[in-house]
């Protein structure tokens, strides 16, 4: 009998359970378990094989499954602000307890991995961690590139210095050697992989794009989770090859809607909303293309050696860039992607991601004509989003990318 | 013997007029000014490259141009500097430098160049990870921004003006050191407005210049007899207390602020510089050795031992957490400190204000409640 | 005789009490500082009584107003107030929860009119009466009646918003979706319940709770608090007065010491 190919998505959602399972299995097998940031160096973990999940995705699904309001409301009873990240809550109160009624659940860490490449927040988020649990923390300080060039040399050698003493805490911790051949074989697969990351979600080009926006979401969880396995490598190129096969055929994102407006989504997805949020995208048929959210994963570097692999944490997120490294991806993007207009998500939790809004908005506007709107909302904490804001922005810019399709069929 | 209460007048008339002050200065030494964000920026550089630093701490203003660039959701501080860059306030400034400490300062200096200020930036990237490699990365960091300092200002800062420079400054950090010492003896005089305007008058000022006058204080108060009243003696903790109505609050219910973990204010000079190397390492090792500090990493989070030290050894009634709104650096540290103190059955006041503040009522009511109760 | 003064950011009120701490009136006036809602008061506790300011040993002025008030011998704020008056009343009480116009307190007491501990709500109006004003001006009805719509709901509308404005706009939204008003109104209080007993669990919640204030007038904003703490709720007979009987307490004890 011939075996059935499993989708790409299919593997997608096998493979998001199995991060949790695996790590579960790990610490029931009393082997350690690490606790890393959303674009932290795996490939250090990854290579001693160390069982590593990621708070963040975490809080990610509890929001999309709606169980993060309550774990949310426990950090705050402990005295955590409500003006903190809700991930970095979500986290807080899950340590407190321990468990949520979902057949998915965090087993609690032997070491923490902090990477300061996305926030300042992160640091102080498993500073705390690392306190309250007093387990050891990994960090990579990856100093703020307030040069348009990027890194500096000694900020470079900084940033190699700093993986050569993680290094020898992993080998302190779990009393064996650091393989360097084996890291050399991770970083090139990890490589690959954002790769054909990048490659898969380039397929949105394409207009009508085969690929519904929030796929983008969805399949990023295995970008934060498992982009040092040649499993996730295979999954994107899986996924990008039948994405590709969907061009051929014309198809679009939706069977029962017509792809009418194509937008970039800037900022993190609300995930308690991800559902309304898309059904409404979908009513008036914007299909969300680009976005920089899980553009952020794109830690390609040029070959498998520290100093390339740590210049790609800290220079390819645009947290830690200067704005023009963001804003002429976005003017670049509004021609490669074909795009109506933008979405600017103003997530009370994600300052970096905020504090830049208003100035490439203003410059997207003055550049390229393109509409965009601004709605509040947060990735994680259910209170701060209102459905009428929402629609009533998204209806606006409907209205105003119409007018300009208009204007445009006009002048030819 | 100098007349202490003419000093104190003088220090507190340039923290009424900071902008007058800044520019008699400019104008006396024929020197440029260069503004010096919040909360470490390596002034001995500048002040070495013969250009006088002043510190940009916000203020009381009311924020409407920066409400293009920043949402209200960023710290009230930062807004302020942000507003006073855009309408001119600081337009005798030949640069400002910004650095890295939170996402606010980083949203800082990114959105500046957007805000039509006419004022360049200096960036600057302090360690967060300091490890023992962190001490040549930040000596390297100080040396690539003295290098673009130079190249900015057409400037060149020799070793010996920089060994100046620091004695100068360590002076000024001794010195301080020893002024919020006798606040406890001397209430009355060194009351909470008081003494928040000594102190801050440094940011506006020459520090050989600054340190001379808070000497002439120093002494001339020794020489008089101990005050003695009623008060309820605090330590504040937090980035700044600096708003004339939290002042007045805390003036009005008679607390006084015998010992600070203010970031404008003992974060500054608490930690001594060691006796060997040159300029730059001793820089450098300074801020390797700051601890307790919310913008700095720090896994064993020392500051909750820190402020039980603190209000122990100087006989405090309590801690008032001051926490500057939207500041999440420190709302992270608040709930492990709180922990340990309560433990230790130290009392603490959590506040929460903006930097600007109009109706202080809320505030007094806690304040006073909190003065009521642990009297 | 002894006079303790409230004077709220939307109310006025007064206390006169006797040698014996008896209460001899008690008056509440729904007009706040800046108004001349405090004299007003005065006026009727003195001709109810048939005194003149004259008797007054010692007066105690507390609330928003307490400072530009200049007519009282000293002035406390309104948590140790709330915290005298309470104990007075109810000596077994170990927590007050207050929620007045803008503010939303809780206060753990020591057994001995102490106040051990305290929390208030922030800047934000949320969880204060007058998130419950903007909640009654939507749903067109004057503030007290939400209680009586409240109690024919079966199932509240669930506001998810922390904010106010937000939180109108989405019962805005959900009014025109259908929802029942009655739903709303249970809503609303029970969003308010919410966010107050979120407060009261960062400080320990211990029996007696004793509810002041003037949103311990709506009965179903009282009862939603008990059902969400799991905790019984004593209330005054007059709660809006409580702290002006706590300042009134004050002034006594100021005279005798």
């Amino acid at each position: 009998m011939e075996e059935v190919k499993k989708t790409s998505k299919q593997i997608m959602n096998e493979m998001t359970r199995d991060v949790y399972v695996r790590a579960a299995e790990a610490k029931k097998a009393g082997k350690p378990v690490c606790w890393a940031t959303g674009i932290a160096p795996q490939e250090l973990m990854t290579t001693m094989e160390i069982d590593t999940v990621y708070p963040e995705n975490f809080g990610a699904a509890m929001g999309a499954k709606h169980l993060s309001g309550p774990l949310i409301e426990v950090a705050e009873e402990q005295g955590y602000s409500n003006d903190i990240c809700s991930y970095a809550r979500n986290n807080f109160g899950y340590v407190d307890v321990k468990h949520v009624d979902d057949p998915v659940n965090l087993p609690m860490p032997d070491m923490l991995l902090c990477c300061g490449n996305s926030c300042n927040t992160v640091i102080k988020w498993y500073e705390n961690l690392a306190k309250e649990m007093n387990i050891p923390m990994l960090f990579l300080d990856t100093p703020y590139n307030y040069m348009d060039e990027g890194a500096s040399e000694h900020q470079i050698r900084f940033m190699e210095e700093q993986v050569y003493y993680m290094i020898s805490q992993l080998e302190e911790i779990t009393g064996r050697k650091f393989d360097y051949d084996r890291f050399k074989e991770v970083m090139e697969i990890s490589m690959q992989t954002g790769e054909w990351w990048l490659k898969a979600i380039g397929v949105a080009k394409h207009k009508p794009s085969p690929i519904s926006g929030f796929d983008l979401f969805n399949y990023m969880g295995i970008m934060v989770c498992d982009r040092g396995r040649p499993e996730a490598r295979d999954l994107f190129k899986q996924w990008y090859e039948e994405s590709m096969e969907k061009v051929a055929r014309g198809e679009g994102p939706w069977k029962d809607q017509e792809e009418k407006y194509r937008i970039l989504w800037d900022g993190i997805a609300c995930w308690p909303q991800l559902n309304l949020t898309y059904r409404t995208l979908k009513k008036y048929g914007i299909n969300m293309v680009a976005s920089n959210y899980p553009r952020l994963w794109m830690i390609t570097y040029d070959s498998p050696t520290i100093a390339s692999m740590v210049r790609a944490y800290s220079e390819n997120v645009g947290a830690n860039r200067e704005i023009p490294f963001e804003l002429n991806a976005y003017l670049k993007d509004t021609e490669t992607y074909h795009l109506d207009g933008l979405i600017y998500h103003s997530n009370r939790s994600c300052k970096p991601m905020d504090f830049k809004q208003y100035a490439i908005r203003k410059v997207v506007i003055e550049k390229t004509g393109l509409p965009s709107v601004i709605f509040d909302g947060d990735q994680t904490d259910p209170r701060v989003f209102s459905e009428a804001q929402f629609e009533t922005r998204l209806q606006a810019l409907v209205e105003l990318m119409e007018k300009r399709k208009e204007g445009r069929k006009e002048d030819e | 013997m100098s007349d202490y209460r003419a000093l104190i007048q003088e220090l507190e008339a340039v923290c009424s007029n900071p902008a007058a002050a800044v520019a008699e200065e400019m104008k006396r030494s024929g020197r440029r000014a260069i503004g010096c964000v919040p909360a470490y920026t390596p002034d001995e550089i500048i002040y070495a490259a013969g250009i006088l630093p002043v510190g940009l701490w916000g203020g009381q203003t009311d924020i409407k141009l920066a409400d293009s660039l920043l949402q209200n959701f960023c710290c009230s501080l930062i807004r302020a500097d942000l507003e006073y860059g855009m309408k001119g306030t600081y337009q005798m400034l030949t640069a400002v430098v910004i650095p890295n400490f939170c996402d606010s300062l980083k949203a800082l200096c990114k959105n500046w160049p957007y805000g039509d200020t006419g004022i360049p930036v200096l960036g600057i990237a302090y360690p967060q990870n300091r490890i023992p490699a962190a001490f040549q990365y930040l000596i390297s960091e100080f040396q690539f921004f003295q290098e673009r300092l130079e190249k900015l200002t057409g400037t060149k800062v020799t070793d010996e003006a920089l060994e100046g420079s620091f004695g100068i400054y360590e002076e000024y950090r001794k010195t301080c050191r020893e002024f919020v010492k006798m606040v406890a003896d001397y209430p009355v005089t060194l009351n909470a407005k008081t003494r928040h305007h000594i102190l801050k008058a440094a940011y506006f000022m020459d520090k050989k210049i600054y340190t001379e006058k808070l000497r002439g204080i120093i002494e001339g108060l020794k020489a008089q007899p101990k005050e003695e009243m009623e008060q309820f003696k605090v330590v504040l903790s937090g980035i700044l207390v600096d708003a004339e109505a939290y002042l007045d609050i805390l003036v009005n219910n008679h607390i006084t602020v015998v010992a600070d973990d203010l970031a404008q204010e003992s974060r500054q000079f608490r930690t001594p510089a060691r006796a060997e190397g040159t300029a730059l390492e001793k820089m450098a090792q300074r801020y390797m050795d700051q601890r307790g500090c919310s913008l700095i990493y720090e896994p064993e989070k020392s500051r909750g031992q820190m402020l039980i030290n603190m209000a122990k050894d100087n006989d405090a009634d309590g801690v008032i957490a001051a926490q500057m709104k939207f500041c999440e650096a420190e709302e992270y540290d608040y709930p492990i400190y709180r922990k340990e103190l309560q433990k230790a059955g130290v009392k603490l006041l959590y506040v929460e204000a903006d930097q600007q503040i109009e109706a202080a009522g809320q505030l007094e009511n806690r304040i006073q409640t909190f003065v009521e109760i642990n009297r | 005789m002894f006079l303790g003064i409230d004077i709220g950011s939307s109310s006025s009120k007064a206390v006169l009490l006797d040698e014996e701490k008896r209460v001899l009136a008690e008056e509440a006036l729904n007009l706040g500082t800046g108004s001349n809602g405090i004299s007003q008061v005065l006026e009727q506790v003195y001709s109810k009584t048939g005194r003149t300011p004259k008797d007054i040993l010692y007066s105690v002025v507390t609330g928003y107003g307490r400072n530009v008030y200049k007519g009282a011998d000293a002035q406390v704020t309104e948590i140790s107030c709330h915290a005298k008056g309470v104990t007075h009343l109810f000596g077994e009480a170990r927590t007050v929860i207050d929620i007045g116009g803008q503010d939303a307190k809780v206060i753990r007491l020591d057994g001995e009119g102490n106040v051990a501990d305290f929390v208030m709500n922030d800047k934000c109006a949320a969880g204060t009466g007058r998130f419950l004003e903007v909640m009654a001006r939507v749903l067109n009805c004057d503030i007290y009646r939400l209680s009586d719509l409240a109690a024919k709901s079966l199932r509240g509308t669930q506001i998810s918003s922390v904010c106010t404005v937000f939180a109108e706009a989405e019962v805005i939204s959900q009014l025109s979706l259908g929802s029942k008003v009655e739903d709303v109104a249970k809503g609303a209080l029970q969003s308010v319940a919410k966010r107050v007993c979120g407060q009261a669990r960062r400080i320990q919640v211990a029996p007696q709770v004793v509810m002041t204030g003037g949103v311990a007038l709506i009965p179903e904003a009282v009862h939603m608090v008990e059902k969400e703490l799991g905790e019984e709720i004593a209330v005054p007979g007059s709660p809006q007065t409580v702290g002006a009987l706590g300042a009134a307490l004050f002034a006594w004890e100021k005279y005798h010491r």
